[in-house]
């Protein structure tokens, strides 16, 4: 592992160390901006992810359809479930790979924060050892430790409710709405284990890392958001709804018509389920009451409306495909 | 085998890429608190020697032949023990060591019984440098940037003075000043007698280096890499090496002869002209870093590297450092300062669980006693 602490580690180490000095030399200002650049950096990568893994939620739905028609035959329902993920354009792998791809990065930044972090004459020692012969370097190290009300080396109560809070808000924005039973409790485990966890690790971790996570989970909300088009299953918590408005939102409008299209060319039996389409134009949000329509066994999860208020454009695509 | 049905493929993804967040979590964590362990120096007086021990235990010798004077002197507390970076100080009947916990302990150095202990009832932050015993009072730097001087007979804080940032340096008391240096960048002269401060000086750097106080200047090293030369009196900068070193400087210089000897974290020792800084000689190479602080025995500078390498400059014409001691276990690395009395110097080296206390001719580094286990 020398590599990785003479490499990655040791080049976030030394970045977070040079930024600092245009920041007041404080490494709590440091550790934010950081990772807003980095998280900016990655944009793309975390754009494909998060509209993958939407797209696959938007899927659920017909995957759980297939799951229960073709319950005693799994070849047929890999094939399946592989057609209609090649038809709606998705790769299953889409929402995960970007996030593996991410991981080194964000796993250098954090262990370059905890070497910034040194509290004992050891650690500052082995500090010693990760920084490169930038003047700026020399004379910035050992960084301000105190931000705001705490000290960045020890950890705040606060600060982890509030790494727990964020990721809440976070998970709680991209979980899926879902009338599955097995679905909605491995749904709700995420949204609460991971929060509970992060909490309670911020609370004996230094509160660097808790700072880094606060960001990193402010960010992701606000891409979310702007990616998936609105707070997704916060909204949907807020109206005290069984859907959302818009789970298909900005910038997933080509999603939409690959998924559309699916739906015409999976035989997929009806179902007694309700179709909610999601809504994509402002006309359409503001169109009338949903009205569960029993057509076709497709539930859009966070859409708000039926199948009768679908956009012109995609009627009229669909019936050119017919 | 419907509920593996049930899970998504980007799902199982997710659910690995989150193990592998906690995983990599997990392991960091295991960095995340590191356990101090400490690099106590050693005290010799008439006939005895003082260091701690890695198990926090203050462990008192017979000079002539390393055997223990009590058995076990343990400063744990109800908390469980504490690391120890400093130097004992001994005065009279008592030995005093401050710890990372924030308190100074004081032992009986016949008996080995613990008296009394500051503050009584509470905790400081760590106490890394070491302690200055000085008519009556016990000074020492603190964590929390302070600088404390205590009354030893009445047990009270006389004074404190506040530095901008943490004190990992030893006081060092010439006349009735003290000089100390602070990460703020600082190096202060205070008043001992009151705490009172009559200068202080800035580097660009931090300061972890304690100070040598040498022919009326002030010398320390600092972490922007230079060796710094400053009046005594009045802190008035007399000269700033050119030399830029590779790393920081940690380790307490030493002088003989007019030369300044700066050891540095880059693994070389930098040789300067003590009047005006310049380079002497090119820096002395070794085998690792140093860390810590050299000594002058005789007309030699003897100096010791992480690696646990002990070595001899003969300040005299010939600067090429000549290995005289290595540690018996390989994997012990020689962190605390040295200490040298009648041509023997006492060597505390550790590995993270163990640590052993060597005494060495300084001329030909011969072992003068069987090493000592400490732990």
């Amino acid at each position: 592992m020398e590599w990785w602490y003479a490499g990655p580690v040791a080049l976030m180490l030394n970045s977070l160390v040079a930024l600092s000095s245009y920041l007041f030399g404080s490494l709590g200002l440091t550790i934010i901006i950081l990772t807003i650049i980095i998280r900016f950096a990655m944009y793309p990568l975390t754009v494909k992810q998060l509209r993958s893994t939407k797209a696959m939620q938007d899927l659920q739905p017909k995957i759980a359809e297939l799951q229960k028609k073709y319950a005693r035959d799994k070849q047929r329902l890999a094939e399946e479930q592989m057609k209609l993920y090649r038809e709606s354009g998705i790769s299953p792998a889409g929402c995960g790979i970007p996030m593996l791809i991410q991981m080194p990065i964000w796993i250098a930044l954090y262990q370059s924060i905890i070497r910034l972090l040194a509290v004992t004459p050891e650690d500052l020692l082995t500090l010693s050892k990760s920084l490169w012969s930038w003047p700026v370097v020399y004379t910035m190290v050992p960084l301000d430790n105190s931000f705001l009300w705490f000290s960045l080396q020890n950890p705040d109560t606060p600060l982890a409710v509030l790494v727990g809070v964020t990721m809440w808000l976070q998970q709680k924005m991209v979980t899926p709405d879902t009338t599955d039973p097995q679905q909605r409790s491995q749904s709700q485990l995420m949204l609460w284990m991971m929060p509970l966890m992060f909490g309670f690790l911020a609370m004996s971790f230094p509160s660097g890392l808790a700072l880094y996570w606060v960001a990193s989970n402010v960010i992701t909300i606000i891409m979310q958001y702007f990616i998936t088009g609105g707070w997704g299953g916060l909204s949907r918590a807020k109206d005290g709804k069984t859907v959302i408005k818009a789970s298909v939102g900005k910038g997933s409008g080509d999603l939409k018509k690959r998924i559309a299209q699916a739906e015409q060319s999976a035989s997929i039996t009806a179902m007694e389920a309700d179709i909610v389409i999601p809504a994509s134009t402002p006309e359409e949000k503001t169109g009338g009451e949903s009205s569960p329509d029993k057509l076709r066994g497709i539930s859009y999860p966070g859409g708000a409306k039926t199948i009768r208020h679908q956009s012109k454009r995609s009627k009229g695509r669909r019936s050119r495909g017919r | 085998m419907q509920i593996k049905d049930k899970v998504l493929p980007g799902k199982l993804l997710l659910l690995l890429a989150v193990i592998l967040v906690l995983g990599g979590l997990l392991l960091s964590g295991c960095t995340v608190k590191s356990k101090p362990i400490g690099w106590s120096g050693v005290t010799v007086t008439n006939d005895t020697l003082f260091v701690a021990s890695l198990e926090g235990e203050l462990v008192g010798l017979n000079k002539s032949d390393g055997n223990r004077l009590w058995p076990d002197c343990s400063l744990e507390t109800s908390k469980g023990t504490t690391a120890f970076y400093g130097i004992p100080a001994a005065e009279g009947d008592l030995v005093y060591i401050g710890g990372y916990d924030g308190r100074v302990y004081t032992v009986s150095s016949t008996t080995g019984y613990r008296g009394w202990v500051y503050p009584p009832d509470e905790n400081l932050e760590p106490i890394i440098g070491g302690l200055l015993l000085s008519e009556g009072k016990v000074y020492f730097g603190c964590n929390d940037g302070k600088v404390y001087a205590i009354n030893t007979a009445e047990l009270r804080k006389e004074w404190e003075f506040s530095t901008g940032d943490k004190i990992w340096s030893i006081p060092v008391i010439s006349g009735e000043t003290i000089y100390i240096s602070s990460f703020d960048k600082k190096v202060y002269a205070l008043n001992a007698a009151d705490g009172t401060e009559k200068w202080h000086f800035e580097a660009d750097g931090a300061i972890a280096s304690t100070p040598l106080v040498y022919n009326n200047t002030v010398y320390f090293g600092s972490f922007d890499r230079h060796i710094y030369a400053v009046d005594a009196a009045d802190g008035s900068l007399r000269w700033r090496s050119e030399i830029e070193a590779g790393k920081w400087f940690w380790a307490q210089p030493a002088a003989y002869d007019n030369v300044i000897y700066a050891p540095n974290l880059d693994g070389k020792v930098y040789v300067l002209n003590a009047e005006n800084g310049y380079e002497l000689a090119a820096p002395i190479e070794l085998d690792s870093p140093i860390t810590s602080s050299p000594v002058v025995v005789g007309d030699k500078v003897i100096i010791a590297s992480q690696e646990g390498r002990v070595f001899s400059l003969d300040t005299g014409s010939n600067l090429v450092p000549t290995a005289i001691f290595k540690v018996k276990n390989d994997d012990e690395g020689i962190f605390a300062p040295l200490v040298a009395s009648e041509g023997v110097i006492y060597i505390h080296a550790q590995t993270p669980k163990n640590d052993t206390l060597y005494a060495v001719d300084a001329e030909t580094g011969r072992e003068i006693w069987v090493p000592v286990s400490l732990s």
